[in-house]
């Protein structure tokens, strides 16, 4: 008998109090497959609905300039918000079986929901602004021809420069430039470095091999020390709205809002066009398949995507949103130069993240804390 | 009827199931999710348990060289705070007299603002254009900014040590106030001068204090990850933060469990090691 068979021996028994543990903290089953039963929803929609929704949500889309038209609308509602930091958290809390109605994520992570049963489909009919929005993005929000998302906000990843220091920035690869020693900030995501090394290297992104992630792991070993910092999450030193700008950063992985937020406040920044190509990211909501508010939900979404919540995402917050018609009657010069507005073949030669595995992002994340233990 | 120590037992059961609920049972968690077979999202599966994670972890040895890394960071912080620390108390326990209540209001004044506001605000003093620099600057020091004092692992190390110093003084202060003052007169009438005072009756008196602030301050710095997130920079980083990614960001639950175990039990290992080193008995 090896020692871990006799380890064995006493687990059953503390798997069945682990199983007890999580049952009593409403872990939802693994092991469901499919989206949420239409007849789960008929039988749901039978029961008067509350009158009130949770929203999972990231900090700071809490703000009601992000839902004004659903509080104008559905004033006596209670809307409670619920948040994640990362989209790998967002998922664990609702397969940990989170009561919210709606949760918010992004691009990349469409497929788990519905694979695990997490998500229900959406009756685009019952939505008044869907014709809004452009196929593209709905597209965005179907797997396996069903529309099980709405996407909502949206933007590019580049590189922004300050243009007092760097001249011209056309390729992604000037992150990994000598040159540049102490002047970087990259964000602190493994997936992230995996679509920078695959634009640069012309890589496939979706079909990286282990000997491509090897060498992508050699090269942000050698760029580790040429970072002044790995941002997370809100990149307090390179935006001027949130907080004193590190001087010593020149070149940084950014979204646009970042970039617009600069631009307002006169800094010498410009936001590159690589010749690979921009990223580009996509906020996507679904409805929970557990949700006792399954028309409420839809409702709120509805209203997210009209005109003054969208316009306030834009203009309040510089963020992208997926209604044309507010996109299309954008005026503002910083709002046109951070979404390249003014040239129309932007986003053809933009790299929208793409659905991976499992397998794909744990060997991508683990590939990464190994270059930050380096 | 219950005696005395029946009722007393009674009374010791809330607590226990306290711990055995929101410590034990979530320990065990983290145990049983190390031994998932798969890395990624929790799956038990087939295989359970496995020991997969734990061999992904000795096949990467970077991962043991970050935990080396903050073990000896986690060292040097204890003991240069509990260092830092001692003067403080000393003031407190014998030289503040009635003045010691304020004094000790004071020293944790700082606890009335969050933990972030005040990494926030090492960041202002540590920045190229902080406090620090300008003084460095204007005095003549330096003719320029320093870029090395944040995102480095120095700053790692100057603001834990800072966080750490209030705490750091109170057992050190509740060991020096246990002192039996005719110890110190007695060793005074013997001859012994000041120095001789404090190197031979008031240091081994306080040394249960002592090491109880190094072990206080050793055991949650070696997971600390927030710290290095704010000022660390890539060279910054320490094994905490690793945890935290895994668990939080990258969504691999497994092999951030193993990466805490392995780091519970390195930290347990070295405590155990450390009192039986020093017999506390003894001390005691």
């Amino acid at each position: 008998m090896t020692v871990l068979d006799k380890l064995a021996r006493p687990w059953p028994a503390v798997v069945v109090i682990l199983s007890l543990v999580l049952t009593a903290c409403g872990t939802a089953s693994t092991t469901t497959s499919g989206a949420a039963s239409a007849s789960a929803q008929q039988s749901q929609s039978k029961a008067p609905e509350p009158n009130e929704l949770t929203v999972l949500e990231w900090s700071g889309y809490e703000q009601e300039d992000f839902w004004t038209d659903f509080k104008k609308e559905s004033p006596d509602t209670q809307v409670d918000f619920e948040f994640g930091i990362a989209d790998a958290d967002i998922l664990t809390q609702m397969e940990g079986g989170s009561t919210a109605d709606i949760f918010h994520f992004y691009t990349g992570w469409q497929q788990f929901y519905v694979d695990e049963g997490l998500v229900q489909e959406i009756d685009t009919s019952k939505l008044k602004n869907w014709d809004k929005v452009p196929d593209s993005f709905k597209a965005l929000g179907q797997i396996n021809g069903k529309q099980y998302y709405i996407p909502w906000d949206w933007g590019f990843t580049s590189i922004m420069y300050n243009t007092d220091h760097v001249k011209n920035v056309d390729s992604w690869d000037v992150l990994f430039d000598p040159q540049y020693k102490g002047h970087i900030a990259m964000w602190d995501d493994g997936p992230a470095a995996v679509s920078v090394s695959s634009y640069v290297h012309g890589y496939d992104e979706t079909a990286i091999t282990d000997e491509q992630l090897a060498s992508i792991k050699d090269e942000w070993k050698a760029q580790r020390p040429l970072n002044k910092f790995l941002w997370q999450g809100e990149y307090v030193e390179l935006c001027p709205n949130s907080g004193p700008v590190d001087p010593d950063i020149w070149i940084a992985y950014a979204w646009q809002g970042c970039y617009a937020t600069s631009l307002s406040q006169g800094a010498p920044v410009a936001y590159a066009n690589p010749k690979e190509g921009r990223n580009s990211w996509v906020g996507l909501y679904g409805i929970s398949a557990n949700s006792d508010s399954p028309d409420l939900a839809l409702k709120f979404l509805d209203d997210k995507l009209a005109d003054l919540s969208c316009s306030n995402a834009m203009t309040l917050f510089y963020y992208g949103c997926v209604n044309q018609d507010v996109m299309d009657a954008v005026t503002d010069p910083i709002l046109i130069q951070a979404f390249a507005l003014d040239d129309p073949s932007i986003l053809e030669r933009t790299n929208f993240t793409p659905l991976v595995t499992d397998a794909q992002r744990t060997a991508w994340t683990n590939m990464w804390s190994e270059v930050k233990s380096e | 009827m219950l005696g005395r120590r029946g009722a007393l037992a009674y009374l010791a059961v809330p607590p226990y199931l306290w711990l055995l609920g929101l410590f034990v049972l979530p320990l065990l968690v983290v145990v049983a999710v190390s031994l998932q077979p798969a890395s990624g999202r929790i799956d038990f599966g087939a295989g359970w348990p496995s020991t997969n994670q734990y061999a992904h972890l000795a096949d990467t040895p970077v991962y043991f060289r970050q935990l080396a890394l903050s073990l000896a960071m986690a060292v040097g912080i204890a003991v240069t705070a509990t260092l830092l620390a001692y003067p403080l108390a000393y003031f407190l326990a014998f030289r503040a007299r009635e003045r010691a209540g304020a004094f000790l209001i004071l020293l944790l004044l700082p606890f009335a603002t969050s933990f972030l506001l005040r990494i926030m605000a090492w960041k202002l003093l540590l920045g190229r254009d902080g406090a620090i620099n300008w003084l460095l600057t204007t005095t003549g020091i330096a003719t320029e900014p320093s870029t090395l004092l944040i995102y480095s692992r120095a700053a790692v190390i100057i603001t834990l040590i800072y966080v750490w110093i209030p705490f750091a003084a109170l057992p050190i202060y509740a060991a020096l106030q246990r002192i039996d003052r005719s110890h110190l007169e007695a060793a005074a009438d013997l001859g012994a001068g000041p120095w001789t005072r404090f190197f031979r009756v008031t240091v081994p008196l306080s040394l249960p204090g002592v090491l109880a602030t190094l072990f206080m301050v050793f055991i949650p710095t070696v997971g600390e990850y927030v710290t290095p997130v704010l000022v660390g920079g890539p060279e910054g980083v320490m094994y905490g933060q690793l945890v935290q990614d895994f668990f939080t960001r990258a969504g691999n639950w497994p092999l951030g469990s193993a990466l805490a175990v392995v780091m519970l039990l390195t930290t347990l290992a070295l405590a155990a090691a450390a009192v039986k080193l020093i017999d506390l008995r003894r001390l005691a």
